[in-house]
């Protein structure tokens, strides 16, 4: 509530949002890239890209045009949810190969 | 800046502790560059060891605590 | 299961003096009539995680059937952002060591802690230090002559006592609940042999050293991993046989253990658990001998990642931490783009309502 940034600020839009950027305060090319991949993944979007507009800024800009007029904050948030199913997919996979125990164990020496 | 004061020489060496009070001193302490010997030099005193000779001499580290980001 | 026929759309070329098919293309309307639409199960299905080696300093993983930015997310997380804890202010009553004091806080902020950084908060540039955000380390030691050094010796360990400032030297001040919360593992360098300065006799140093939680993209000294880097998987397809006179040339041209040399026939193929350690330096294509008759390539999805572990987590951590990380990041934005929904419906209503 108190925060002084807003984490996301709509910059250009339409007004039924179909087509937007949004600037995510305080996030860089890690979650620039794979946001954009996963909204590229989503068929009713029409085009997705992000950049860093400058280093010295904190901040990454998110451009999404959707097909059929349909809202991309939708489209955002549902890749939000995605990518949080990615990881936890990711991270159960990961740690079911590191229960099973069948890698190799060695000592390094310091 | 209070220096000008006649204290006696030396009245708070071995205080130990950062530099609460002005010390009025006139002359300080310094060390030799080439045998290490501690020298006081007042005013206009000679650049000289007393021990050697040499003239060169290395002023004292601050006794107070300097403060520095580890970056 | 790398290399039985690997869809060639999943291949990235190495070719003498290019790279070819660089780019993932597995996007909805890329090829008409495929649908390439975000499908979890289809994901579930075709995702491998593998865990290959694993020390007590690092680990070896594959990621297989993710895309790049997702790799690289991970990547950089473990870098950049999955928090540890490091010192970051140094007061210096006394240090008349060779080291000037700038440098020495400098080495002390990179010495790798010990601490567990989830018992701790991170430190806001205008809080106070409070026992939940800030340790407190003394260093408090003089070097002096060895009254019962050897005659002769010119050794600087046995002529002097306290010649070296090593990291065991960093001794931790327990304040406020410390003691309670750091019982199991009191706070300390993870490595007690790191030299920070050397001393000769009557040389000192006394220092108050304060240790903060941060991340690595603020310093370097908050990263938990030495390196984290993933490769993608070789592959070398041999398309004509290799005359068995060149099979032994035909071997050195790739990393040892790579290729196969049949003792019998001297037929050649590709060690399909060895191809991984291949660096794909392209050796083979410049001879002209093999013209054509191998193919060098990499699997675009197929992500062998290397983490060295510097610091308080193990190396097989140190993943699921980057994606802790990474998902309390999508849950802050997820958080933030639905009350910019909330507010943009309230808006396009009384707009509706002005309008009619």
């Amino acid at each position: 509530m108190a925060e002084t940034v807003e984490k996301i600020k709509l910059l250009k839009s339409s007004p039924d949002l179909s087509t937007a950027t949004y600037q995510i305060h305080d996030e860089s090319h890690t979650i620039g890239n794979s946001l954009r991949w996963m909204l590229m993944k989503n068929p009713k979007v029409e085009f997705c890209g992000y950049s860093v507009p400058h280093p010295s800024e904190n901040v990454i800009n998110v451009r999404i045009q959707m097909y059929d007029n349909v809202s991309s904050l939708d489209a955002l948030i549902s890749a939000l949810d995605e990518l949080d199913k990615v990881c936890e997919t990711v991270e159960d996979g990961y740690l079911a190969s590191l229960r099973e125990g069948k890698f190799e164990r060695w000592v390094e020496r310091t | 800046m209070s220096q000008q004061q006649g204290a006696p020489a030396n009245a708070n060496a071995g205080g130990g502790g950062p530099g609460y009070q002005t010390q009025p001193r006139m002359e300080m302490e310094y060390l030799c560059a080439d045998c290490g010997a501690k020298n006081e030099i007042r005013a206009r005193d000679p650049i000289r060891c007393r021990e050697c000779g040499h003239r060169i001499f290395y002023k004292k580290r601050t006794k107070r605590m300097v403060q520095f980001e580890a970056r | 299961m790398p290399s039985e026929t690997v869809d060639s759309r999943r291949l990235v070329g190495v070719l003498a003096e290019r790279v070819t098919n660089v780019s993932s293309n597995d996007f909805p309307g890329h090829y008409p009539g495929e649908d390439h639409s975000w499908d979890l199960t289809n994901f579930q299905k075709n995702l491998t995680v593998k865990v290959q080696r694993l020390s007590q300093h690092s680990i070896d993983f594959d990621i297989v059937g993710v895309d790049a930015s997702i790799a690289n997310a991970f990547r950089r997380i473990m870098i950049a952002e999955v928090p540890t804890v490091a010192i970051e202010q140094v007061f210096v009553w006394n240090n008349n060591t060779v080291i000037v004091d700038e440098i020495l806080a400098h080495r002390l902020g990179l010495v790798p802690l010990n601490v567990d950084p989830s018992l701790m908060i991170m430190k806001g540039p205008d809080d106070p230090p409070t026992d939940q955000n800030t340790l407190v380390f003394h260093v408090d030691i003089t070097c002096e002559r060895n009254p019962k050094a050897p005659k002769g010796t010119l050794n600087p360990h046995e002529l002097y006592i306290n010649s070296e400032f090593l990291s065991s030297h960093l001794t931790w001040t327990p304040a406020g609940e410390q003691e309670e919360v750091f019982a199991d593992n009191k706070p300390a360098p993870t490595n007690s042999n790191i030299v920070l300065a050397k001393l000769r006799p009557g040389q000192q140093i006394n220092m108050e050293l304060h240790a903060v939680k941060g991340v690595g993209k603020d310093h370097a000294k908050f990263s938990p991993v030495a390196t984290a880097s993933y490769r993608l998987l070789p592959q070398i397809k041999i398309i004509k046989p290799i005359p068995p006179s060149k099979a032994e040339k035909f071997q050195k041209c790739f990393s040892p253990g790579v290729i196969k040399i049949d003792p019998r026939t001297q037929e050649v193929s590709v060690d399909e658990k060895n191809v991984r350690n291949d660096t794909v330096s392209r050796e083979v294509l410049r001879h002209p001998e093999f013209a054509g008759s191998v193919e060098l390539s990499r699997v675009r999805d197929y992500f062998l990642f290397n983490v060295e572990s510097e610091g308080p987590y193990a190396p097989e951590r140190i993943l699921p931490e980057a994606i802790k990380v990474m998902r309390e990041k999508l849950a802050v934005i997820r958080q933030a783009a639905e009350a910019l929904r909330d507010k943009s419906t309230t808006i396009d209503s009384d707009v509706v309502m002005t309008d009619s």
